[in-house]
């Protein structure tokens, strides 16, 4: 899968989950300064990102991911 | 300028230090001294030994059935007999619960006291309780108790205005025939100084009790007058500095070293009545009472008692071994009085529903990490009680998490992660910020919910109520 394509999947994964424009979202937003994403939220992302990419990951790992580029570099490992 | 008298640098690491030396999980935190304890007694520094002080046989006496039972509703023999006998294993061999006491007047009461010692435990060792009356003696004698507590009480409130003498020396006399007569009955009295901490120490209480400590030389050291220290009121302060008669290591250094009274004749008999009672009682171990008189779940007279499990914890703590004491007796206790119609409160230490349960999100987290984190001691393995977590809108997904794996009986690396479980943690969110709940979410709402946004686990494991 192309790096723009998994790019493309998280942010309307992001937007979904936090109830936001894909537009709004920059490639290097934080989830939770930029975004405002609370914990239940992050966890959604999380599972949101395993949903869309049909994959499984550390769960410490993953939520120790702060930005958008960060979380398609992460999830790129799975893939 | 600095006010800074000494540096401290800081130790850098990248091991923790977790003090396991006094956090060892394993048993209730330890209580370690580094030095003396210093009081100042008639102007004079006096130093107490608390590691000496804990090395002696201290022990814990009960008064369940007694003061305990002034407080409420009197207990059927048979309830008292069940309660004897969890007592006699929570104690345990060493006899740690060392002696109880029972009232003698009514038929009810000597059928109990005779029930209780057929079960032929060696510990706790029954004593009787009764007025100062010499006649009250063919009571004890016709029990066969070879020990009994008696009013003594001390206080000019008591000798004056309740029990109207006309001076003290006529009190002290009177008394003093009593405990004749109990020696002469081949009964060791044991002389409870009621409202010993508002009494006048010097004018009467030293007088009284080298008074007994004499009549004692003349007998067989079993019949040697015992003296109980009677908080009546809950006066007693254990702070240094404090004057007497509140100052609880004075009252018993003054009773101890002066009147001559050893420890293993020195008993503390505390109250709640300003929320002092378990640290006077511990307090009292450390200034040389052997004995600190306590009741289950600290149930007595108004405020109650020192609660007898309290002290079993903090009594493991000094010594740093569980001595034959088995603590899983304490739950066993509170499931059975529960059972017969006491109210414990939720937050009550070590019994109560919420214990050991954490209501916020982040203290779950820590919880979810290491237990060790947000619980006091292994309670599961010293009480059978693991650390719980009430899932409220504080609770955060870690809490959900911990909740959920507890259901499902799940561990280690079995345990679900909490990335797996945010559709309930969405739901209870929910409840509070859409719904505008303000109560705990119920075990049962949650097993629904899990069954609901879960069930590929639930059809997996065997989640069940009973695995929390």
């Amino acid at each position: 899968m192309q790096i723009e394509e998994v790019k493309t999947r998280v942010k309307k994964v992001t937007a979904e989950v936090l109830e936001m424009n894909v537009s709004e979202i920059a490639d290097n937003a934080n989830f939770v300064t930029d975004l405002g994403a609370t914990s239940l939220q992050s966890i959604r992302l999380v599972a949101g990102f395993e949903e869309e990419f049909n994959i499984e990951m550390d769960e410490d790992k993953s939520l120790q991911v702060q930005t958008v580029s960060e979380a398609v570099t992460f999830i790129n490992t799975y893939l | 300028m600095s006010n800074r008298k000494k540096d401290h640098p800081l130790v850098n690491t990248t091991e923790p230090n977790l003090l396991a030396d006094t956090f060892n999980y394993s048993l209730p935190p330890l209580i370690k001294f580094d030095g003396p304890i210093i009081e100042y007694i008639d102007g004079k520094p006096v130093e107490f030994d608390p590691k000496s002080a804990v090395a002696r046989d201290i022990v814990i006496t009960d008064t369940t059935f007694r003061d305990g039972q002034q407080a409420r509703p009197p207990y059927s023999i048979a309830q008292m007999v069940k309660i004897y006998d969890m007592m006699a294993k929570l104690g345990g061999p060493n006899g740690v619960i060392r002696q109880t006491e029972f009232f003698l007047y009514t038929k009810n009461d000597r059928e109990a006291l005779d029930q209780c010692r057929d079960l032929g435990h060696k510990y706790p060792e029954c004593t009787g309780w009764i007025r100062a009356n010499k006649g009250d003696f063919r009571l004890v004698k016709e029990a066969g108790l070879k020990e009994t507590g008696m009013l003594t009480s001390c206080s000019d409130f008591h000798i004056f205005q309740k029990l109207k003498f006309k001076n003290r020396q006529e009190c002290l006399d009177a008394y003093c025939e009593v405990v004749e007569a109990a020696f002469e009955a081949g009964i060791r009295p044991r002389c409870h100084l009621e409202d010993l901490t508002r009494a006048d120490i010097d004018g009467f209480v030293l007088p009284f009790v080298e008074r007994l400590m004499k009549m004692s030389e003349k007998v067989p050291e079993e019949l040697s007058v015992k003296i109980r220290l009677c908080d009546t009121m809950g006066f007693g302060i254990t702070y240094p500095g404090v004057e007497l008669p509140r100052s609880i290591p004075k009252l018993i250094y003054k009773l101890n070293k002066e009147c001559g009274v050893p420890s293993d004749r020195l008993e503390w008999h505390g109250h709640n009545d300003f929320h002092k009672v378990h640290v006077n009682g511990g307090s009292a171990w450390l200034y040389g009472c052997d004995a600190v008189n306590a009741t289950l779940f600290g149930v007595g007279e108004r405020t109650g008692n020192p609660p007898l499990e309290g002290a079993i914890i903090e009594y493991i703590s000094l010594k740093g071994d569980l001595c034959g004491i088995d603590t899983t007796m304490i739950t066993e206790m509170a499931n059975y009085m529960s059972s017969i119609g006491m109210i414990i409160p939720d937050n009550y230490p070590f019994v109560g529903k919420h214990f050991n349960t954490t209501r916020a999100g982040i203290h779950a987290g820590g919880l979810r990490q290491a237990e060790q984190i947000y619980n006091i001691f292994d309670t599961t393995k010293l009480l059978g009680r693991s650390p719980r977590v009430a899932i409220t809108d504080k609770s955060g997904v870690d809490g959900i998490a911990i909740w959920v794996n507890e259901y499902f009986g799940l561990t280690g690396e079995d345990r679900i992660s909490k990335i797996k479980v945010y559709k309930v943690a969405q739901w209870v969110m929910d409840q509070y910020e859409v719904e505008g709940r303000l109560s705990t979410i119920t075990d049962e709402e949650l097993e629904s919910k899990v069954k609901e946004y879960m069930p590929e686990y639930s059809a997996k494991y065997n989640g069940s109520l009973r695995n929390l």
